[in-house]
């Protein structure tokens, strides 16, 4: 699988020069808790709800202060064309939370999370587990069907009186 | 996806509970109207860039036919 293909959210994105209340405003109407800081289509940074609370309120910038003031950067990038492994290894590499997927070109697409991985790693184990938990609750032992109980052989006696 | 300025773009709410949100397309940067598009959120009036995924939607504007 691509990392294309694991892409659940739509992308958002911002100015360098927009002032971060703007980017708390973006984040607040959209859902989503990181924007790509895009600049002349190109992605410069990456700007997160914590970064805005560690790296603006914490420091008493004012709410007109630029993002590109707060972002990180270069950004953590992958790209959409990449194996979805990858995605694992470049998160351990980055030690990020979030990973901005990009094109050929550089350009952003969207962004990767870690939540996204999880959710698609607990699907497929639900998918796996799904048999065997089937055979634990109701052996049949490889049978299409469960044997059917013969009750007259139920109520024989064990040991012959 | 392909937008229209004007047209109307829903992203579904990913968890329970979590309303779905809309923004209106104001420009197009892509070619043939592809993304991303310059947005402004219905919530706030907040204008933004967006990069549609698979939780998005269009919901075209009507327009008059031309003849």
């Amino acid at each position: 699988m691509l990392v294309n293909d694991a892409l659940r959210r739509s992308g958002v994105g911002v100015a360098p020069d927009a002032a971060i209340f703007i980017a708390a405003g973006v984040m607040a109407a959209s859902g989503v808790g990181a924007l790509a800081v895009i600049d002349a289509g190109r992605l410069v940074g990456i700007v997160t709800d914590r970064d805005l609370v560690r790296r603006g309120l914490a420091r008493r910038m004012p709410e007109t202060a630029r993002v590109d003031s707060v972002m990180s950067t270069p950004p953590a990038t992958i790209p959409g064309t990449a194996d979805l492994d990858d995605a694992y290894i470049a998160f351990r590499a980055a030690g990020v939370r979030r990973l901005a997927v990009v094109n050929d070109q550089g350009q952003f697409l969207g962004m990767l999370t870690v939540d996204d991985l999880l959710v698609r790693l607990a699907a497929n184990l639900r998918d796996v587990t799904r048999p065997v938990a089937s055979e634990v609750q109701t052996p049949h032992h490889g049978m299409s069907s469960p044997p059917e109980f013969d009750t007259d052989e139920a109520r024989r006696p064990v040991v012959p009186l | 996806m392909e937008a229209k300025v004007g047209d109307r773009i829903v992203i579904k709410g990913h968890h329970i509970g979590e309303p779905d949100r809309d923004c209106e397309v104001l420009e197009v940067h892509g070619e043939s109207g592809g993304p991303p598009y310059l947005v402004r959120w219905g919530d706030s009036g907040h204008e933004s860039l967006f990069f549609p995924g698979p939780d998005a939607a269009v919901q075209q504007l009507h327009r008059p036919e031309t003849r």
